[in-house]
């Protein structure tokens, strides 16, 4: 169960033909759930910033 | 009592509290397993009999629907409590949820499209799943332009809700009508070695995939929840500390 | 409930236009369907039933688009708030008048074309009766989605009532096989029957609730 079932990369990006494929789909799948980690922390820090400024001035 | 025992632990400050402490076990949890799984069943598990490595998608694909409708079940769930209970948490959570859940419909639905290529030669088919997968993904991209449209938020909140609830009742009557009319053309097969059972090898990982991605998800879930809470309670004493 | 369903239909004749221009183009689009294809290569009877189908699902809601707008937006809707303390018997009106008024013409400029065309010959009162229960389906799920969206536009309708919008025209689609195959026409009527009167009686209670959110 736990041997590579592949034997060089070559062969890792290709996957007998299937590798444009796969490769397609886990690397927007993980873009995409890094860009939505980015962007949430992006917004919190910008609302934690404008908090901060309200109550500074407040 | 129920709902004196419910406002007490739903309040937006002891959330924020809580998720808090939560955050950093969830995010390594989700990413570790998620990795794990992913290159378990990328590099290691065996090549599948019928569909040779084009399967592999699967570690991505099936994980992605699980929580396609598990995130519609969750927000269904809050929409239930912020109506019956007034429990504001519960909108502000159906608000974070619900791009999150357009996101995973969509990469299901591009991951089901993309894996259908090699598999059955075209990239779309009127199947029962693969369209009430659609339909559902309409239902969140509803959701989403139903509470971006209206300035009051709190009208904005309990309309959203009373939509997700519509929805999720929608959501059975959707399934059992197109898997009926699509058994009445043609037999939808998705099979991976053409049998029922799926071989221990690509069993674990794919479990170990679901749960990973579901903890990636709820930290997801978390960060965005807590911007939003931000925003909406911002001028609360309580959002100070929390700064 | 008398008084609602009177000037329901005052106010519906008075837009007259908004809704007779939806039936012309359903007219129009069922004209210029056969004239679009080689009808020599197809057969029509096949399709053609689909075509209805689709029209009347545009058609019906664009007929119903802004269906509470101008109450909400003239102030009747907090008129009939103050007398009733809810929008049920408001909502129920509504469409009951929607329907005969829009959806029977509808159903019936359907049934003349089907007929017409060869979908279904000797069974004219079958695809009225068809077209008809459909209608006063989808005119509950368009009343939904125009309460949710009130004066936000179609865009906010469409994607609030599409998704119950569509098992109905499955419904409806798979419903024409049972008048052409001569098979199970009676369970089909009786099943729109029942998700008929269920929904007639359940809508204007979750159209009352998101009204009221409206005027709150």
């Amino acid at each position: 169960m736990f041997d590579l079932a592949f034997s060089n990369l070559h062969e890792i990006l290709d996957m007998n033909g299937h590798g444009i494929y796969v490769w397609s789909v886990y690397a927007l799948g993980i873009s995409m759930i890094v860009i939505s980690f980015s962007i949430a922390k992006k917004r919190i820090a910008g609302i934690q910033k404008k908090i901060k400024i309200n109550n500074a001035s407040s | 009592m129920i709902s004196a025992f419910i406002h007490k632990f739903s309040s937006p400050k002891s959330y924020v509290r809580l998720t808090e402490k939560l955050y950093p076990f969830f995010i390594v949890l989700g990413v570790s397993l998620l990795t794990l799984g992913w290159i378990w069943g990328l590099l290691f598990a065996p090549q599948d009999a019928v569909q040779g490595n084009s399967y592999r998608i699967i570690f991505l694909h099936v994980p992605s629907v699980i929580f396609a409708e598990l995130i519609y079940f969750f927000m269904a769930i809050c929409a239930l409590m912020h109506l019956v209970w007034r429990v504001k948490l519960a909108a502000y959570l159906i608000k974070a949820a619900a791009p999150i859940g357009a996101m995973i419909t969509f990469l299901g639905l591009f991951s089901g499209s993309i894996w259908g290529i090699p598999t059955w030669g075209t990239w779309w088919q009127w199947d029962a799943r693969i369209t009430s997968t659609l339909i559902l993904f309409i239902m969140y991209l509803g959701v989403i332009t139903l509470h971006g449209s209206f300035s009051n938020l709190i009208k904005a909140d309990r309309l959203m809700s009373i939509l997700v609830i519509i929805g999720v009742i929608n959501i059975p009557i959707i399934k059992k009508s197109v898997d009926w009319w699509s058994t009445l053309h043609q037999p939808a097969s998705i099979s991976i070695s053409g049998g029922s059972s799926i071989d221990p090898s690509m069993l674990y990982p794919l479990l170990i995939s679901i749960i990973g991605l579901g903890f990636t998800l709820i930290s997801l879930g978390i960060l965005s929840s807590r911007s939003y809470i931000f925003t909406r309670e911002k001028n609360k004493k309580w959002i100070a500390e929390h700064v | 409930m008398v008084r609602l369903i009177k000037s329901e239909i005052f106010k519906l004749l008075k837009k007259l236009k908004s809704w007779l221009g939806p039936l012309l183009i359903m007219i129009l689009v069922l004209i210029a369907f056969p004239l679009s294809i080689d009808i020599s290569q197809f057969d029509l009877d096949k399709f053609y039933f689909s075509i209805i189908v689709v029209s009347i699902l545009m058609t019906s809601f664009v007929a119903t688009e802004g269906m509470f707008e101008e109450d909400f937006e003239d102030g009747s809707l907090e008129q009939e708030f103050l007398l009733e303390k809810d929008f049920y018997k408001l909502a129920l009106a509504k469409i009951f008048v929607f329907v005969f008024l829009i959806g029977i013409p509808l159903a019936l400029i359907g049934a003349i074309f089907s007929f017409a065309n060869g979908v279904a010959f000797n069974s004219f009162a079958k695809v009225f009766l068809i077209l008809s229960l459909s209608n006063l389906l989808l005119f509950n799920v368009f009343a939904f989605g125009n309460a949710l969206s009130i004066n936000k536009g179609a865009m906010l309708g469409v994607l609030s009532s599409l998704p119950l919008a569509l098992p109905v025209i499955i419904l409806l689609g798979s419903s024409i096989r049972t008048i052409q195959y001569g098979d199970g026409f009676i369970s089909i009527i009786a099943l729109m029957i029942g998700i008929g009167l269920l929904m007639s009686a359940l809508m204007p209670l979750i159209i009352s609730a998101a009204l009221k959110t409206h005027i709150d």
